[in-house]
């Protein structure tokens, strides 16, 4: 009779089963300490691929933040210094409209004009700001723009450039971030200092005192004008700081699913794994006890 | 007369017979604990009967031979799948420390460090004379190529270290072969003479086990004699002869395995010499080219940008990274920054030093398909997920290999396992038989004494 024999050996595939619960017991410890389901990329291959191309999406996103604030504080900057412009420019307007008057006499007339020189020589510093070690108004050149020079018609020399420089805020979207000083200060027709200096004269010379107030004027609306670059320039950083948060949050939740370790399975399983741990130990223990030698009668 | 002596010697047969097959239990059971034994039956054979008169008479038992019960099919199997098993095994823990020196957590891996670059840039094009800025890049710029030399020098010193085990695989191949050979010659030297050499056999499938998880082996058997070759045909073993496997370094410095004076290198294709050179030879030097294709594209890239701006002196930019070698060859171990000067960084799209247009070229390399049609974050993900499918599909398999070789194992022991319930029942059998034999021997021996008595006052 050929009865049908098994394995008389069962420890081996139940020391195996053993070895495997204690490998998988390890992965599940290391994501429990690592908060992360894939440690190593043979965890999840394609996961740790959509790793890679999600944390360098949160790196540029990153990277734009903080080009923005950067070129905020430099537009912030820009547009302040504008709004003392304009004011010392309206100064000057009052002070003009004050020598236009008849009743004044010429020295008084004359400490108009000394006023008007000290706006002259206010403008042209606010004009030649500087924010964090570069000029704000000179282009993309990096000398002081406006110097005074009195060969010149306006009393004043531009040697900076017409440069304008992009900075990316955002995948394909780029923001200009200055306007040259001679587009603001030096514009045919609304040039600021020019309209200054002439005022100048015409105070100390007595002569189209009006005709150098309207030109100031001019000059004062067109440089308000000016400031909507700046003001549209903030405008667009703050919208595209807001959106730029939101991708943020979507990308980090994106690595969270890719990557983010699933708690409270890990722990039920590391529950469960125990728990059939011990079974086996208890079947191993018992499955050497009995053989028939042990049933043998006694000698 | 000749009746009670025919039925002694019937009863002593018995006798000799059960206690012979009581010494085959007594191997068995001592031998339950040996490492590839085979149990062993008894074959008791009824004894050719004699004709006396018009009688046919029987004349005993005797133990014809002892017979070990294997199945050779099975154990080819064995180790054809104990090959398979070696060889993924050695590829899997050497790939897994590959895949080490990619995982993303750390922050210091090269995808991390490309990254950081490109967001170095990003800074700079805020303010592009700021010499820390500039300063800021370039550190980006050195930490990236760092990176390259890192990966690169430790895949290549982990080639070395998996060279050093080709090495000792080999040496112990040479070890397994010298004493298969020599029990070839203690088998046929009992098999020759018509005796069963099974304790010698059990021990030579052990050696071919250890051997079969070492190098391919394949097996041929002809009369008593057995020959062992790699699945190839290089003789590895033929009757008591063992052929040594030698090693050479090639001209890089790799080990290459010599038979009687063939390279046969590239022929091992399983065991764990097959595993070992398919890493050393074929995926870790797949990972560095692939290293040095990003480097090199990226460094190249790069330096072309730079080219086309000016730095904050007015020059015209020159190269960022070392130029790359022109093969491509060890790109990645060598990539270097260029510059030490960060005014030398070419910033400037029209060489005014305030400009910052040409940074805009320079981080456009980010998502320019450059590297093998691929942008360098899209070809370090898909090196990445290579290296990470290699190794989970390389576990994945090994597992199951592993599964399919314990099965084989339990079939095995179902066949060949001693088994100490059957031994014990077997004993009873035995020694029941012997008992009454005896009882046989007994009875025959008072009846001799009362036929000898007969007639006697």
């Amino acid at each position: 009779m050929t009865a049908i024999r098994i394995n008389p050996y069962p420890i081996p595939d139940l020391l195996s089963a053993l070895a495997q619960s204690q490998q998988q017991q390890q992965t599940d410890l290391l994501q429990l300490a690592t908060g992360r389901k894939i440690n190593q990329p043979s965890d999840d291959p394609a996961g740790a691929a959509q790793l890679v191309q999600n944390l360098d999406q949160q790196s540029q996103a990153d990277s734009f933040q903080r080009s923005m604030s950067s070129v905020n504080g430099q537009l912030s900057t820009a547009d302040s210094t504008l709004n003392s412009v304009t004011t010392a420019l309206q100064r000057a307007i009052s002070l003009g409209t004050e020598g236009a008057n008849g009743t004044l006499s010429d020295s008084d007339r004359a400490s108009v004009a000394t006023e008007v020189q000290g706006i002259q020589a206010q403008l042209i510093s606010l004009a030649n700001t500087a924010y964090q070690g570069s000029y704000v108004f000179s282009g993309t050149a990096q000398v002081q723009p406006f110097v005074a020079d009195s060969s010149q018609p306006s009393g004043v020399r531009y040697d900076g450039n017409t440069g304008v420089n992009q900075v990316a805020i955002g995948n394909g979207y780029s923001l200009a971030v200055n306007v040259p000083g001679s587009q603001i200060f030096a514009a045919p027709g609304s040039d600021v200092f020019q309209s200054i200096n002439d005022l100048i004269t015409a105070l100390q010379t007595n002569s189209n005192i009006g005709g150098a107030v309207n030109e100031v004027d001019t000059a004062y609306n067109y440089v308000t004008q000016q400031r909507v670059f700046y003001g549209n320039g903030m405008n667009q950083i703050t919208d595209q700081q807001n959106n730029l948060n939101t991708e943020t949050v979507n990308l980090s939740s994106q690595e969270n699913t890719i990557a983010g370790a699933d708690l409270s399975t890990v722990i039920s399983n590391l529950v469960n794994s125990q728990t059939a741990r011990q079974a086996t130990l208890q079947a191993i223990g018992q499955t050497t006890q009995l053989n028939l030698f042990n049933f043998l009668p006694p000698a | 007369m000749s009746g009670l002596l025919g039925t002694m010697s019937i009863a002593l047969s018995a006798l000799g017979t059960e206690q012979g097959a009581l010494e085959v239990t007594s191997n068995n059971v001592a031998n339950l604990n040996t490492a590839g034994y085979s149990r062993q039956q008894p074959v008791i054979e009824e004894s050719d009967p004699v004709v006396l008169g018009s009688l046919t008479l029987g004349t005993g038992v005797t133990l014809a031979k002892v017979q070990s019960v294997r199945d050779p099919i099975l154990q080819l199997r064995i180790q054809e799948e104990t090959q398979q098993q070696g060889s993924l095994n050695a590829s899997v823990t050497s790939m897994q420390q590959a895949q080490v020196l990619f995982n993303s957590s750390s922050g210091g891996d090269i995808g991390s460090q490309i990254s950081n670059f490109f967001s170095s840039l990003s800074q700079l094009s805020t303010d592009p004379t700021n010499v820390s800025l500039r300063q800021g890049v370039l550190t980006a710029a050195a930490n990236l190529a760092g990176s390259f030399n890192t990966t690169a020098n430790t895949l290549t010193e982990q080639r070395s270290s998996v060279d050093l085990e080709v090495s000792q695989a080999v040496q112990q191949v040479n070890t397994l072969t010298g004493q298969i050979a020599q029990i070839n010659g203690q088998i046929s030297d009992l098999q020759n003479i018509g005796q069963d050499a099974s304790a010698f056999v059990d021990q030579r499938d052990v050696l071919i086990g250890q051997l079969s998880n070492l190098i391919d082996v394949s097996q041929i058997q002809s009369d008593h004699t057995l020959t062992l070759t790699t699945s190839n045909g290089t003789a590895l073993v033929a009757g008591q002869q063992a052929f040594t496997l030698t090693t050479q370094p090639d001209s890089s410095g790799v080990q290459h395995i010599y038979a009687q004076g063939q390279d046969i290198t590239s022929q091992l294709t399983s065991g764990e010499l097959g595993g070992l050179i398919q890493v050393r030879d074929q995926k870790i030097p797949g990972i560095l080219t692939s290293l040095d294709t990003l480097a090199a594209g990226l460094s190249n890239a790069l330096n072309t940008a730079n080219q086309a701006g000016f730095d904050l002196n007015g020059n015209p930019g020159g190269d960022l990274f070392v130029a790359p070698p022109a093969s491509g060859q060890g790109a990645a171990s060598s990539m270097a920054v260029a510059i030490t000067d960060p005014t030398l960084i070419a910033a400037s799209s029209d060489g005014t030093p305030g400009s910052n247009g040409n940074v805009a070229v320079l981080s456009a390399v980010h998502d320019q398909p450059a590297i093998a049609g691929q942008t360098p974050t899209d070809y370090y993900a898909n090196l990445v997920f290579g290296v990470g499918s290699d190794v989970s599909n390389g576990t994945a398999e090994l597992a199951s290999t592993q599964l399919t070789l314990q099965q084989l194992q339990d079939q095995r022991g179902s066949i060949s396992g001693v088994s100490l319930d059957e031994e014990a029942s077997n004993l009873i059998q035995y020694q029941n038989a012997y008992q009454a034999a005896a009882r046989v021997v007994d009875t025959v021996s008072q009846m001799f004494t009362t036929l000898v008595n007969m007639g006697a006052s």
